[in-house]
């Protein structure tokens, strides 16, 4: 056997060892149900804000609770041991990364989305008003 | 219709250079072709190639002058820059979008052709051939055509009212409408996140850096072609390291910008796009180095051009990656899609299948060693440090490629479904380090052991011997700073050996073996700035100190928190620090959309007093239209920095945060009934009077007011008299109520209920005034200079190599 055959059959190895790790490494996009379908499983939800519902934020708990909707309609109240991010209000998706208990979800991390810029150009386009003198 | 004040001839002028350069750069590509056979065609193919370079620059050129004199009526202009802009991130705002990021790209290309152009290198035809075809591509993103109804390329020449869901809209109809509407006096502006020094610097060196990697692409395929596999390895050598040298500059920019400006809390978070141009690179470090031992020993050729060829790939898949929109919800800094994933994929598909299909018919051709490589052999080392290299890419692809996965397969996916839920790495940090702190042990492990050996065969007792007192040196270094920090982590430890060891030895190879020639240093410094960049990267990271925390316990299964609160006026304890928080301050000038936080750091000294050390003010940028953003501050010392930022801070103007009633409470009572409002007022009211005013006819009423008078008495004390108003005006009704400031409650006459009719009223107080505070994040990243000081010297070590390289060959044989 040459050496390159062994540095190249390493190489394999390591590479399907790499794809194995992604697999297991991969957390789930996944809903509040499936989330609460396995509590305390870390799961990905995407979601957004309900507007109507109460948010609050202690800043000397640094404990931030509001409600999310995610994508299939299900309303859940997300605890976040991190203060308010910024613009939270203004957020259009929410990724909210955590677990889920039998009351709510506890979310470690929260990625927003909020509305680009070039959505913007867009509501010049479409809102009458925007033009009119 | 003709429009009043657009600057037509602008975009016109863009648009026919655009025409201009694909087409003479197709015409390069066929001349370069035709030019192999026959020399007459070398001069139509330089020709077309440089008018190709000067119709980029007027591409670039026309842009730019439009962004500077703020033509509104591009849509590009509009999206990018606004009149407040400050002149200096007029070059941010060049390549903040899709289009001028791809136009700095091409001009990088065109600039690194001429070089070549002017070059007189027998290479010069195939390579610039392939710089001509890779142009093409480019240029046809940025053409904004639609024939037979397919988008080809977005333009930044298009006019707003030309965008397709804009045609048509009410307000095309008037011919003045860029004087007529507010919106077209000024554009959108820059990205907040953009308006920062590292953002005018880290695109171009990192787009530099792309366009670099095109050459040692262009020289294989050029080889390939003319089936010389060996004589493109002595000109494409300096470009090589060229291009490690600037990719690598350009990344290690971009973790600066990072650490300085954005609040992620620290320079590398594994985030899709900082991969996408770390992928490129170790392959290509893969690629300079098998082209030197090519050079040097020959054997290696068909790593060397498989090296060479798939970094260029990677380049067009993180292109793909970055600007198709897949990456949207895992990257924050991810390009908005343009609808032109499908070109994207389209170009990344047929250079991989050019590229590879040329290659593997090739090979059989393609001299290989007749011999193997020994194990003591430098070459031996080099092709495995250069195989980790290509896994360590690899892993970092296949991992961030987790979102087109979930594209082609699942239940949403273009095929078919594999899974039942799309995926995503759920904790990037952690498993990216699983693969990546290995490789990295291996190749700073090598990088240490590789200048020792010598090519072809190396005698193990004089090797072990060199290397005995650079290792011993290195075991020393390691147990001091694992003792120091409590390090205990043993692939840690491990990393960090073979980080100092590659330092060690290579200072050691470079004073002691090379004597400080110049020959060596180059190699030697470039090895130990990289030895360095792990070692600074590994201290300061594994020993990264949260110092802001809060201890307050919510739930078990809560983290304790790592944001602190400080009251405005308070001191608080954080590590080793005492801090205080001032109060906030605007920002004056350019910067007064800034607020800074003022917070003093006090350390005791021997007398148990507090001394003040250092101050810091991180701030939050305002920005209505992209969000507000939060930037860091931090103190550097040589061994230390203290990192700061805001997480959390009220930013309601002074007003709001007053003008706020609270506790809203409704109640009706009737003419001589009291109510209890709060368990703190009695509110009697004693009679309702009516008034009105008849119009000037005498005939209607023109308005109707309605006033209570009302008793309040606070517990058994003060007794006051309010008369709240409730007015009716043509159908509308208005309130005018009364405030208690000593109280910090207001009453208010809101009508008569329907229902019972009887006067009904509210009541709201105010909260009783919270000291203001901030949250904060505050950590510490040890010996952190050494990364940078690793990463100037990195390059500064390739530069000598290069020049090096490049100094003899100023003699005629190229």
């Amino acid at each position: 056997m040459k050496k390159t055959h062994i540095v190249l059959i390493i190489f394999i190895a390591v590479l399907i060892g790499a794809l194995l790790t992604m697999f297991k490494d991969a957390g789930t996009y996944a809903t509040f149900s499936m989330a609460e379908e396995y509590a305390g499983e870390p799961f990905t939800v995407i979601g957004f804000l309900d507007k109507d519902a109460e948010m609050h934020f202690n800043a000397r708990k640094n404990l931030f609770s509001f409600t999310a909707i995610d994508k299939s309609g299900k309303k859940t109240k997300v605890y976040y041991n991190q203060p308010k991010p910024q613009d939270f209000e203004r957020s259009e998706e929410i990724t909210m990364k955590g677990f889920a208990t039998d009351t709510a979800f506890i979310a470690e991390e929260i990625l927003m989305k909020c509305p680009s810029k070039y959505n913007e150009q867009n509501q010049i386009a479409g809102n009458e008003n925007s033009y009119t003198e | 219709m003709t429009y009043i004040g657009e600057h037509l001839w602008a975009g016109e002028l863009g648009r026919l250079s655009v025409s201009i350069a694909f087409a003479s750069a197709l015409l390069a590509i066929f001349a370069f072709w035709r030019a192999e056979k026959e020399s007459s065609w070398t001069k139509i193919a330089n020709t077309a190639f440089f008018i190709h370079a000067l119709s980029i620059f007027s591409i670039v050129g026309t842009l730019f002058f439009m962004m500077a004199n703020h033509y509104f009526e591009y849509d590009y202009v509009w999206k990018h820059t606004s009149l407040t802009l400050p002149p200096r991130y007029l070059f941010s705002a060049f390549w903040e979008g899709q289009e001028g990021s791809f136009l700095l790209w091409m001009f990088w290309h065109a600039v690194l052709g001429l070089v070549i152009l002017r070059s007189k290198n027998k290479w010069r035809g195939p390579v610039l051939g392939v710089v001509a075809l890779v142009q093409a591509f480019l240029v046809s993103m940025i053409m904004g055509i639609y024939p037979f109804g397919i988008k080809i390329g977005q333009s930044p020449f298009i006019l707003i009212r030309e965008i397709p869901e804009n045609i048509g809209a009410p307000w095309t109809q008037f011919s003045d409408y860029l004087t007529r509407f507010p919106n077209f006096m000024d554009g959108s502006g820059l990205n907040p996140l953009l308006q920062n020094y590292w953002m005018t610097i880290h695109p171009p060196t990192l787009f530099l850096g792309f366009a670099s990697t095109l050459i040692p692409f262009a020289f294989a395929i050029a080889a390939l072609l003319r089936r010389d596999y060996k004589g493109w390895i002595k000109p494409v050598l300096p470009w090589a390291f060229f291009s490690v040298m600037i990719l690598g500059t350009g990344i290690l920019m971009g973790g600066a910008w990072a650490y300085e400006a954005l609040s992620f809390g620290g320079f590398w978070a594994w985030d899709p796009v900082e991969n996408s141009s770390l992928v490129p690179w170790l392959t290509l470090v893969a690629a300079a180095h098998l082209i030197l031992i090519q050079k040097n020993r020959g054997g290696v050729l068909p790593s060397a051009l498989f090296m060479s060829i798939i970094t260029f790939l990677l380049v067009l898949y993180s292109t793909f990656l970055t600007r198709s929109g897949v990456l949207g919800d895992t990257s924050v800094h991810a390009f908005v899609d343009l609808g032109l994933s499908g070109q994207l994929l389209l170009y990344l598909l047929f250079f991989v299948i050019a590229s590879f299909g040329l290659l593997l018919w090739r090979y059989k051709q393609i001299p290989k060693p007749a011999q193997e490589e020994s194990m003591d052999s430098r070459e031996f080392w080099v092709f495995i440090a250069s195989m980790v290299f290509l896994l360590s890419s690899l892993q970092i692809t296949i991992s961030t490629s987790m979102e087109v996965f979930n594209k082609l397969f699942g239940p949403e996916g273009a095929l078919f479904t594999l899974y039942d839920h799309n995926k995503t790495i759920a904790e990037p940090i952690s498993h990216y380090n699983a693969f990546q702190v290995p490789f990295a042990i291996i190749l700073t492990g090598l990088v240490a052991v590789g200048q020792f050996l010598t090519y072809r065969k190396t005698s193990l007792q004089l090797f072990y011997k060199k290397l005995a007192l650079s290792s011993i040196l290195a075991l020393t270094l390691t147990v001091v700073i694992a003792i120091y920090f409590d390090m205990q982590h043993p692939v840690y430890l491990f990393l960090l050996f073979t980080s100092s060891f590659a330092i060690i030895a290579n200072i050691d190879y470079w004073l002691r073996v090379g004597r400080g020639q110049a020959g060596v240093a180059g190699s030697s410094i470039a090895h130990i700035g990289f030895g360095m960049v792990i070692l600074g990267a590994l201290i300061a990271n594994a020993n990264k100190q949260i110092i802001s925390e809060n201890n307050t316990f919510i739930h078990e299964e809560f983290p304790s928190s790592e944001n602190l609160l400080i009251e405005q006026d308070d001191t608080v304890k954080m590590g080793d620090y005492w801090v205080t928080y001032t109060g906030e301050s605007v920002g004056t000038g350019a910067e007064s959309h800034y607020t800074y936080y003022n917070l003093g750091f006090y350390q005791e000294n021997e007398q148990g007093k507090l001394e003040p050390k250092f101050s810091l003010a991180p701030s939050i940028q305002h920005n209505e239209r992209m969000g507000n953003v939060a930037e860091p501050s931090t103190k550097h010392y040589l061994h230390k920095d203290i990192y700061t930022h805001v997480t959390y801070a009220d930013l309601r103007t002074e007003e709001e945060k007053n003008s706020e009633w609270k506790d809203e409470y409704t109640f009706s009572i009737m003419p001589g009934d009291s109510h209890l409002v709060y368990n703190a007022f009695t509110v009697t009211l004693d009679s309702v009077v009516a008034d009105y005013i008849r119009d000037a006819d005498g005939n209607e009423m023109e308005y109707i007011v309605v006033a209570a008078r009302l008793r309040l008495s606070h517990l058994a004390d003060t007794v006051i008299y309010a008369s709240p108003l409730y007015i009716v005006q043509n159908d509308k009704a208005q309130t005018m109520d009364v405030v208690f400031d000593e109280y910090g409650t207001k009453i208010q006459f809101a009508g008569i209920d329907f229902e019972t009719e009887l006067p009904t009223f509210k009541v709201f107080r105010k909260k009783p005034e919270e000291k203001p505070f901030i949250i904060i994040q505050t950590m510490i990243f040890p010996l952190i200079n050494i990364l940078w000081l690793g990463c100037v010297l990195m390059a500064v070590g390739t530069i000598i190599a290069i020049w090096q390289r490049i100094r003899p060959a100023k003699s005629p044989a190229v």
